[in-house]
């Protein structure tokens, strides 16, 4: 073990020390943050303004929606009916990014259509709706109510019915919760493609340049190849860790001073505010806390990060192992550098396998099929990100998380004693083209 | 001199191949021993069995009296002969990193890095990356790490290519004080002129199989064709007269003018101190010796008869 520990830190030592390693530290992060940024402050979309021509031949919103009382939507009504390929096509029309039809049905069936060019922000959307149904609301109380429209707005109850779990009923874990789950577990599945290839690359440049003979006469080709793993896997942690704390800090900052008012829109009951008032400044505190609200929840509150990265941590070193012992046998079994792609396609697809996994369990969290993938352990790091993000794991279902965890465990020590036997024959091989047939061998050679 | 590593009865095969067919040799403590055979003839894969990095199907290695084990890994340095070093890392680093696998510590490695990297100058690039380095300096960094941690037993696979003369001589004087203080030195080499020149013993090795062993000297004369040479200043014909029937001149270098290289072989019950007893007066002698074979020729005739042999079985 002594001999392992060395190789691993000089292997941590040299991938520490190359620039991709830097560089990857610090982009990784940096690129995700940006990402983060982007959906704060466009929320995915890219034009701050919009022309909207209302098409309403029977005059119902006439004079109710006025330019003036959005700065990002400038209004413009059409007379009579236009044509949808004449708005899409028309020279007249093209200034405009969208047309709002309002037809003669819509006090009975309630529903208006937005026909876009290029599609909406969910900031623009949410202008849209809540413009269209303001007013409409305008209309519906002068035509069938004799209330006045501040009366009505004070004894308005805005009815929801939402459907919670009976385990969950504080819905901790909602679909955009599992999406971080995913996310999770699809940065475990980066990691180990990352740093798999970063092993696999290791051990066939230390067979091109044949510093292997001199390292296989002081140690064991065992000893060799788990202290590759583990060097390499505590330089993934390191990154990993960096990665944390560069996004933590980054979040934090943005929170504290990039998007002040963002958060506090976050915290104010938008139920009241609806009722309040009808100024300008309340509708935008209404917008930003309606658009942000729910990403800004998750991000910061909903989220259980200490749990998710305790096990995060769990899976991460279980399936690294588990991964990181296929990309050491591919490693020591290559003839040459360049040799062994053909071996690495069907790992790729078996990691886009484990990722795809994870978005099936996102939309199929009871499956039967979900259950296989749970404990098959080329899948399960990712599933059991996503469970744990959607709250599978409460009372009745906790052993399952472990369960799984110690089958990854022997499904890596078992992968460890088959990658051993393939290092141990293939290491001193050189030459050659690796073919099935030379796996088998060496896999049956003691 | 008693034994310090006898390998006994070793075969090997990689699936139906055979590499190493009852090879038996044994080393003596203050020896160099030559491992000679052809490309492909099992020289590596014996190598790689005493240094445990494989292991032999059947047979045994006993290494001072008892069986070798990978615990005697520390006693026992290798510079492989395609050796190869981590090109990112500094000199002093990756020495440190070898010594430290073959069990020195950290103390006893800063004495003998610093005494080494003096004694083969390479203090002055201790801090430079080994990709910084031209072949030769990264040759001598290689042979460095392998006697770092003071092995009784030194194998070397091809230890003189790719060095310059001088450096050359630094090696063999380096395995030769080896050899003085009673560790010995195995040198697996195509190199017969080294081998003649520092090499105790030697084993041929053809086709997987023992073919020849003993010592340099042994191996030369049992090949010895009888002929001898003598360099002299005088008259080639009064030197031919001078000889009579007892001799039989077989050719002939012209060194300058009347300055010759004449080798010869003897008639009947003749001598070299007949030779010299006819000759001297006739000429002016300078010297005179018997001419043995060169290694290169006896590592060409053994393998060529053992083919011979092989092509009538």
């Amino acid at each position: 073990m002594k001999n392992s520990i060395l190789i691993a830190i000089r292997e941590w030592k040299e991938r520490m020390g190359s620039r991709s390693f830097i560089l990857l530290s610090l982009l990784g992060p940096c690129i995700i943050l940006c990402f983060i940024y982007l959906l704060f402050a466009f929320g995915g979309s890219s034009k701050q303004h919009w022309n909207v021509l209302i098409v309403d031949p029977t005059g119902i919103m006439q004079n109710r929606i006025i330019s003036s009382e959005d700065k990002s939507i400038s209004y413009s009504f059409a007379d009579g009916y236009i044509e949808m390929n004449e708005f899409a096509n028309g020279k007249k029309y093209q200034s405009f990014d969208a047309l709002l039809e309002v037809n003669e049905k819509v006090l009975s069936n309630k529903m208006g259509f937005v026909f876009y060019r290029d599609s909406p922000s969910i900031r623009m959307q949410t202008r849209l709706r809540y413009h269209f149904e303001r007013r409409l609301e305008e209309v519906m109380v002068k035509e069938f109510t004799s209330l006045s429209l501040k009366d009505f707005r004070k004894i308005k109850q805005p009815m929801s019915v939402y459907f919670r779990d009976v385990y969950d009923p504080k819905n901790e874990s909602s679909d955009i919760g599992s999406w971080v789950g995913f996310f999770y577990g699809a940065i475990i599945f980066i990691f180990i493609f990352l740093f798999g290839m970063t092993i696999m690359r290791s051990i066939s440049r230390e067979k091109s340049n044949r510093i292997v003979e001199v390292i296989l006469a002081s140690v064991s080709p065992n000893q060799l190849m788990i202290g590759k793993i583990i060097g390499v896997g505590l330089s993934a942690l390191v990154q990993f860790i960096i990665w944390i704390l560069i996004i933590g800090l980054g979040l934090y900052l943005m929170r504290e001073n990039i998007f002040p008012d963002m958060l506090d829109a976050a915290n104010v009951n938008i139920d009241d505010l609806k009722i309040q008032s009808e100024n300008q400044s309340y509708q935008e505190t209404i917008f930003a806390s309606r658009e942000y609200n729910q990403f800004i929840e998750l991000i910061y509150n909903r989220v259980q990060f200490f749990n998710m990265t305790a096990f995060f941590i769990l899976f991460f070193i279980s399936g690294y192992i588990f991964y990181g012992a296929l990309f050491a046998s591919i490693g020591a079994t290559m003839g040459s550098e360049s040799d062994g792609q053909q071996f690495i396609i069907p790992l790729i697809f078996l990691l886009l396998f484990a990722l795809f996994s994870g978005y099936y369990i996102l939309n199929y969290p009871e499956s039967p099929l979900g259950d296989i993938l749970h404990y098959l352990p080329f899948t399960s790091p990712v599933v059991v990100m996503v469970k744990l993000s959607q709250g599978y794991y409460g009372p009745g279902h906790v052993y399952e998380i472990y369960l799984t965890l110690i089958v990854l465990i022997i499904s890596s020590i078992i992968m460890l004693a088959i990658a051993s036997r393939l290092y141990k024959n293939g290491i001193l091989q050189f030459g050659h083209r690796v073919r099935l047939k030379h796996l088998f061998k060496w896999l049956a050679k003691s | 001199m008693s034994s310090m590593l006898e390998v006994k009865n070793i075969s090997k095969s990689f699936f139906r191949k055979e590499a190493l067919n009852d090879i038996s040799l044994t080393i003596n403590e203050g020896e160099i021993f030559g491992l000679l055979g052809q490309n492909g003839a099992g020289k590596t894969t014996l190598i790689r069995i005493i240094n445990r990095i494989i292991e032999q199907d059947s047979g045994s290695i006993v290494f001072y009296g008892s069986l070798i084990t990978k615990n005697h890994l520390s006693q026992i340095g290798y510079l492989p002969e395609e050796r190869g070093l981590y090109k990112n890392m500094t000199v002093e680093s990756h020495a440190i990193f070898l010594g430290r696998l073959r069990g020195l510590s950290k103390k006893d490695l800063n004495y003998k890095i610093n005494s080494l990297f003096e004694r083969f100058g390479i203090n002055d690039w201790r801090k430079k990356r080994i990709e910084e380095l031209s072949k030769g300096m990264a040759q001598k960094v290689q042979f460095v790490c392998a006697i770092l941690h003071e092995p009784k037993f030194l194998i070397l696979d091809e230890p003189f290519s790719g060095f310059d003369p001088v450096n050359v001589d630094l090696i063999k004087q380096e395995l030769i004080e080896m050899k003085s203080t009673g560790k010995a030195v195995m040198i697996s080499t195509h190199n017969m002129k080294s081998v003649e020149e520092i090499c105790d013993r030697a084993v041929l090795i053809h086709n997987s199989k023992n073919i020849k062993e003993g010592t340099i000297h042994e191996l030369q004369t049992e090949r010895n064709s009888g002929l001898y040479a003598v360099r002299f200043q005088g008259n080639m014909i009064a030197f031919v007269n001078a000889l009579w029937t007892g001799f039989e001149v077989q050719d002939k270098e012209v060194l300058g003018e009347n300055r010759f290289i004449v080798r010869l072989k003897m008639r009947g019950d003749s001598s070299f101190e007949d030779l010299l007893k006819v000759i001297i007066g006739q000429v002016k002698i300078e010297a005179a010796w018997e001419v043995l074979p060169s290694m290169e020729d006896i590592f060409i005739d053994l393998v060529n008869s053992n083919k011979l042999e092989s092509n009538e079985e």
